[in-house]
């Protein structure tokens, strides 16, 4: 039971992804209707395979790199459902379900290294994982934002009209969607490094030896860090913001790809 | 008895012509009894704007109504019958729903979208139904017309973009910054096109207005028009840091907004940002402002290109509402298929069942002695034979009636089983 429904979970995030780009080019309230259906019953399957993982695991489902991806995603689909209801912006779905489906397809194919090694398991490693998977799917919409508002800017000061320019919200909107979700996802990722460091020292004795993943999440730090302080002290916004937005989330893909990819505390 | 439209519209007849045939209200409610009184048409609806005149009707000999109609418009308005004539088009059944519902979801309007037509559709058939040239048959059509350019209108974006450029300027405006509350808008120049787009921002929420003019009475008065401030020109600076939108119309020779005084504005501004709408022809924004970050300028050509753009869009809506009509039209057509055809299923199931209950009666009148089991069995059978024997004819009218053939096969029907003359 347990590995079909992941199955249905992400056939139905395929699906919500196809529809969600086909209301972006047709804009049938109905396709909308279907896209949110189709995401609805992924996440029904996804959430259902979670807790039966969880029971089984006898742990939360975040022993390794790819189950926390896998949760990322179930993250991710339900801020897009809480988003896409908040601001009326109809059009996020076709910009975040892509990245859900290929972190999907990615978290459901990769092997799995097993659980957590017991020694390392502890409430506190728990908890950096889950804050650390919170940030990054809040990024991810900061993310989207991002490309939103350079798209829709370029429309505006091309003055030429075309799909982008109807299809889009405002500027305004799209520049308060980064920024909340910098505000939202900045705190996460924070407090999520923080216990990962400590946890560090009192592992390996040493808050940071180099881990290629440990390393890149840093620079992402650092780079949301200096977007937040640009926002608050320098009213940075808008394309400024923009861009930044777009770096922070490449050096978080970086973090991802290192932990999967590259030898280190994280993946292996 | 077929449906028909005859009549002519903007896009074969000159407009002289058009505005000779219109017709006033009174004019058309006489032209209306005078019509159905005249026994070549059974039902009638005039529609009469300034883009169109058309006869909706219901008539044993369409071209006969046709032209009766006309001669007496035409007669009316001193016009020969002549010239109209070869103008006129004509639709009959299925090709006169489309029109109708085309014509309603203003899908055969110069101008894609508008919303007049809906309006004057509903005028002419509310006259109609007071003059009670309406029945059984332009009645449904009617409303289901207005239905179907109800849906037009919510489910496509075929009237969403404006058309006109001081409309697009505030889509633009909205593009921007989202709601339009509370933003701040300065008026350089007291131009009419300035205060007409002007006004269209409060109307959206637009709040302070600022006017400047080089004539500082002018800049009063206007403010006063639009419950503005007027601001002295030389403070031109100081206005351009607190608002949001600019709109400029003045007749100066030379651009009144430097790049410069720009750069200079962004500067306080913490990011906030600044849409110019230059009506002015020759322009009073530098076209150099463009480069500078969060400044937004469209001058009356940028705004014709997007206007331009906004009928593309409206264009394409229109192919879509195309789609949602045809199927629509199906759905009227299958409708009155049934409509027309079920009398005929009534009548054929009534004799039946006549026929069946005199030989249930006689056959257990013979049998005194039967168990209340064996009158059951014999009135469930007799059922059950009556319907298998049904069941293919009546799925065959419906299937015919729905091609647009169930007239022929209910008459036959009726022939065969001797139910009547049909009604």
């Amino acid at each position: 039971m347990y590995p079909s429904l992941i199955s249905v979970a992400v056939v139905a995030y395929i699906c919500a992804m196809g529809l969600a780009l086909a209301y972006l080019v047709q804009r049938q309230d109905l396709v909308h209707r279907l896209a949110v259906l189709a995401t609805l019953a992924g996440w029904a399957a996804q959430t259902v395979s979670l807790i039966v993982r969880a029971v089984e695991g006898a742990a939360p489902p975040l022993g390794n790199l790819p189950d926390a991806i896998w949760v990322g995603v179930w993250v991710i689909v339900l801020l897009q459902l809480l988003l896409e209801h908040r601001t009326g912006v109809r059009v996020l779905g076709a910009f975040v379900l892509p990245i859900v489906v290929l972190l999907s397809l990615k978290a459901t194919t990769t092997g799995r290294p097993g659980m957590l090694a017991p020694a390392l398991a502890s409430a506190w490693i728990w908890i950096h994982i889950a804050l650390a998977v919170i940030g990054i799917a809040a990024f991810v919409f900061n993310f989207v934002g991002g490309i939103m508002y350079l798209l829709q800017e370029r429309q505006l000061k091309t003055k030429r009209p075309g799909a982008f320019y109807y299809r889009l919200p405002a500027l305004a909107t799209l520049d308060r969607l980064t920024f909340r979700t910098l505000a939202l996802g900045f705190p996460f990722l924070t407090v999520g490094l923080m216990l990962g460091a400590l946890w560090a020292r009192t592992a390996w004795g040493s808050a940071f030896t180099f881990d290629p993943l440990a390393f890149f999440s840093l620079v992402a730090w650092v780079i949301y860090a200096g977007t937040l302080a640009g926002r608050a002290a320098g009213g940075w916004h808008g394309r400024r913001a923009a861009y930044f937005a777009i770096a922070g989330f490449a050096a978080l893909v970086l973090t991802l790809g290192a932990g999967l990819f590259l030898p280190g505390r994280h993946g292996s | 008895m077929p449906l028909f439209v005859a009549g002519l519209n903007h896009r074969n007849a000159p407009v002289a012509l058009r505005e000779q045939l219109a017709v006033e209200e009174d004019k058309l409610r006489e032209l209306l009894l005078d019509l159905q009184a005249g026994d070549v048409l059974r039902e009638v609806v005039v529609l009469s704007t300034c883009n169109r005149v058309e006869v909706y009707g219901l008539a044993e000999a369409p071209g006969e109504a046709r032209a009766a109609a006309f001669r007496h418009l035409c007669r009316h308005r001193g016009v020969e019958l002549a010239v109209v004539e070869p103008l006129l088009y004509t639709h009959l059944e299925a090709e006169a729903v489309r029109h109708a519902f085309r014509v309603a979801a203003s899908l055969d309007s110069m101008m894609l979208g508008e919303p007049q037509i809906l309006g004057q559709v509903k005028e002419a058939f509310a006259l109609a139904q007071a003059c009670q040239t309406i029945g059984p048959h332009l009645h449904p059509l009617f409303s289901h017309a207005f239905n179907v350019a109800k849906r037009v209108r919510t489910e496509t974006e075929i009237a969403r973009h404006a058309v006109s450029v001081s409309f697009a300027a505030v889509e633009l405006a909205k593009k921007i910054f989202a709601g339009l509350a509370g933003r701040a808008v300065l008026l350089l120049g007291a131009g009419k096109m300035s205060e007409l787009a002007a006004r269209h921002l409060v109307e959206q929420g637009a709040f302070p207005i600022y006017v400047a003019n080089r004539t500082w009475a002018r800049a009063q008065d206007l403010a006063r028009a639009l419950a503005g401030t007027a601001v002295p020109w030389d403070e031109l600076a100081t206005a351009l840091a607190a608002v949001d939108i600019v709109v400029t119309s003045t007749g100066a020779p030379e651009p009144v907004v430097t790049r410069d005084m720009v750069t200079r504005v962004m500067h306080g501004r913490r990011g906030r940002s600044l849409f110019f709408i230059d009506i002015a022809v020759p322009r009073d924004v530098e076209p150099g402002v463009d480069a500078l970050d969060d400044v937004y300028r469209y001058d009356i050509d940028d705004l014709k290109q997007v206007v331009d753009a906004n009928l593309r869009e409206r264009a394409r809506e229109a192919q879509r509402a195309e789609a949602l009509v045809e199927r629509e039209v199906g759905k009227f057509l299958a409708r009155q298929g049934d409509v027309e055809i079920i009398p005929t299923i009534v009548s054929l199931r009534g004799r039946l069942e006549e026929i069946r209950v005199g030989e249930v009666k006689r056959t257990l009148a013979r049998l005194p002695e039967a168990s209340p089991e064996t009158r059951a069995a014999i009135e469930a059978l007799s059922s059950a034979i009556v319907n298998k024997i049904l069941h293919a004819p009546i799925t065959k009218l419906r299937e015919s009636s729905r091609a647009g053939g169930g007239r022929s096969w209910g008459d036959l029907v009726h022939e065969l089983f001797g139910l009547g003359r049909r009604a």
